[in-house]
């Protein structure tokens, strides 16, 4: 009988021997891959209306969605049809197709979608409803004018794929229009930084958030986006610093490339993050007033529910919305096998060889990407999640879905319980209180 | 020529003060009384030319585009950050990030600079007339960095295409720097650019054109190359 060490199984002694070969650590895209062993949004379950509290009718009595960023200070606070929006994911990480498609798709949703490490393109302005513009450490692209036509503008400390750490888009994918775009010389490893490169900490922030109001007379929302690392501090932080929106990106968050080891071994994940998020605004007191953005690794109506439950205004997708785009389907198999993967086992965005022309720039693979098919795909799964957010909330009794709490679940382990502080299946208490 | 008096007004009135006189067709407008307020002065998108007397904070003159924002004092981090095109005058001296992320225009300082000044450059000029603290010109992308007087540790750091000159000492060279002789062409754009720019009475204190020592990036980060070991270790 052959016996595998427990300890070096086979995927360990192949990246040992890959390190061994190349002297490099391993990069790849699309967010952890790990088997989630800890505490999720599947760990909460719904419970819904019975006896103690009535349900609304599932399938007809109005339950509204709509969604309202960025009512502490700005002029014009950002108002959604839904509370679904599309998370930053760049143009370079990203095809134009992608990108457009994305915007599109999120508009015909009425909702929003978020430009990315790379500046504002043009088509997806055009093709927006409502455009979040990222300012992120790098500032590639970086241009007033697109700023001041946003609807929103984002100030990206990090991500949750790779909090700390920033971006990072391999030479294939910097093509002459890409370069151009981010003032890089064509084919190099764009590795941006992780800090931004006029303010360093909290007490500066103050100031740059006051500097994005000023660029945009007062305006828009400014949101400040984080990876979850210390929540409960950094959100905090962020409120004091005056955003109207904070945004909080789970460790399950995807990323076109990066070290894989910082995908599986950095942040928190997305439903202790949510709870951290909520206790923070709570303790300063600003719960409701400065809105809450949760993304990580969000999945269907279902994640979201819960998160919206949790104490989230909104949820950003990224990868979900690429999948509902034909990341990983069936499909150019043969391209698949090509860069070593798969359908459904593909997470060589940082390839630049994409089968579906998502996450490329090679122009033939990006045709794949009808802009209009992808539109419409978007668009069906934001208004299929958004129903089941509906479904879960009128079963719950309410008429709103930013009417569900805490209160509308049972924790199905201890650790979801302790972190949730919901009571735990079975039991009147939380678990560890 | 119009005023704007920034005692007793909040930042968000002194920068709609100043933009309503240039949408009113005032191309000079002088600001006093700064007192070193943050963000003055930020996101002017028109060709004029605002004259701040006295010393700025942070973000001076940021985000613009064609207008020319001169300090008579000294400012604070991030001058003229993400600028696209226009200019930026210091008489005195600028803290951390001095044209950081700039694509375009003139970030010109008489005095030193903090750390950092030229990070992320996208295009565009920054002069520093006198000496810069450490890792000016870390990850440039394209551009020019003049340094007059001395450079302090880690210049230059990773950069990608800005060119970076420095006319007195460097404490230490950033990870993949190369020194390179300088060109005709070089010492002409040096002494040309600093005839431009600095006054007489600044320019005659600096080094001439020929004297600058010339860095640019060595291109061992731009792809990972695993021959380029140790460069990458320092590096990441």
């Amino acid at each position: 009988m052959l016996e595998t060490s427990g300890t070096f199984q086979p995927g360990v002694i192949e990246e040992i021997q890959r390190k061994a070969a190349t002297g490099l650590y391993a990069i790849r895209g699309y967010g952890t891959l790990r088997e989630r062993r800890w505490a999720t949004f599947d760990d909460l379950t719904f419970l819904p209306c019975s006896l103690t509290r009535i349900p609304l009718e599932g399938y007809r009595e109005k339950c509204s969605t709509k969604t309202v960023l960025g009512t502490r200070h700005a002029k014009k606070p950002i108002e959604l049809d839904i509370p679904i929006m599309i998370t930053g994911m760049s143009w370079g990480a990203l095809s134009l197709n992608a990108k457009t498609a994305l915007a599109k798709g999120a508009a015909l949703a009425g909702s929003s979608n978020t430009t990315g490490d790379g500046g504002m393109l043009r088509a997806e302005r055009d093709a927006s409803r409502c455009l979040i513009y990222e300012v992120l450490p790098s500032r590639y692209g970086i241009n007033i004018h697109d700023m001041r036509e946003a609807d929103g503008i984002e100030l990206t400390i990090g991500q949750g794929a790779k909090p700390g750490t920033g971006g990072l888009l391999l030479g294939s994918k910097v093509s002459d229009v890409i370069a151009h775009q981010r003032d890089l010389p064509i084919g190099v490893d764009q590795r941006s930084p992780a800090r931004h490169p006029d303010f360093l900490g909290p007490d500066d922030m103050v100031i740059k958030v006051e500097e994005l109001r000023e660029a945009t007379d007062g305006q828009v929302p400014i949101f400040v986006k984080m990876g979850a690392s210390r929540v409960f501090d950094d959100v905090k932080l962020a409120a004091k610093a005056g955003a109207d929106v904070i945004v909080v990106d789970g460790m399950e968050g995807g990323t076109a490339a990066s070290p894989a080891i910082l995908q599986e071994h950095t942040g928190l994940p997305t439903l202790a993050a949510v709870c951290e998020a909520r206790r923070a605004l709570e303790d300063i007191g600003v719960y409701g007033e400065v809105q809450l953005i949760i993304a990580g690794g969000i999945r269907d109506g279902v994640d979201a529910a819960k998160a919206i439950a949790l104490g989230a205004d909104a949820i950003y997708i990224g990868t979900a919305a690429l999948i509902a785009l034909n990341c990983n389907r069936a499909m150019y198999e043969i391209d698949y096998h090509a860069i070593g993967a798969a359908p459904y086992h593909c997470h060589h965005c940082h390839t630049g060889r994409c089968p579906v022309g998502i996450t490329t720039q090679n122009p033939e693979l990006m045709k794949r990407l009808d802009i209009d098919e992808g539109a419409e795909r978007v668009l069906n799964l934001l208004r299929a999640m958004t129903l089941e957010i509906q479904m879960l909330a009128r079963a719950c009794g309410k008429s709103d879905i930013h009417h569900l709490e805490p209160e509308d679940m049972a924790a199905l382990t201890a650790e979801a319980s302790m972190i949730c502080g919901i009571p735990l299946a079975g039991t009147r208490k939380v678990f560890g209180s | 020529m119009a005023e704007v008096t920034c005692e007793g007004r909040s930042i968000r009135e002194i920068n709609v003060a100043i933009k309503s006189h240039i949408r009113g067709g005032d191309n000079e407008i002088t600001v006093r009384n700064p007192g070193g307020r943050h963000n003055l002065g930020v996101a002017i998108l028109e060709p004029a030319h605002v004259t701040i007397e006295g010393s700025a904070g942070y973000y001076c003159g940021a985000l613009a585009d064609g207008s020319t924002v001169e300090v008579t004092g000294s400012a604070g981090w991030g001058l003229a950050e993400s600028m696209l095109n226009g200019t930026a005058i210091v008489h005195g001296s600028a803290g951390n990030g001095a044209g950081a992320a700039i694509r375009g225009g003139a970030v010109i300082v008489y005095g030193d600079a903090a750390a950092r000044a030229g990070v992320s450059m996208k295009g565009g000029l920054v002069l520093i007339g006198g000496d810069c603290g450490y890792m000016a010109g870390f990850m440039g992308q394209k551009g020019a960095l003049i340094v007059c007087g001395d450079a302090g540790d880690a210049f230059a750091d990773s950069m990608y295409a800005t060119v970076c000159y420095v006319g007195g000492k460097i404490a230490g060279l950033g990870n993949d720097t190369v020194i390179e002789a300088l060109s005709s062409a070089d010492v002409e754009f040096l002494d040309a650019t600093l005839e431009r720019y600095l006054p007489f009475e600044i320019r005659k204190t600096k080094p001439s054109g020929k004297n600058f020592k010339k860095i640019v990036s060595g291109r061992r980060l731009w792809n990972f190359n695993q021959r380029d070991r140790k460069i990458w270790q320092e590096a990441l």
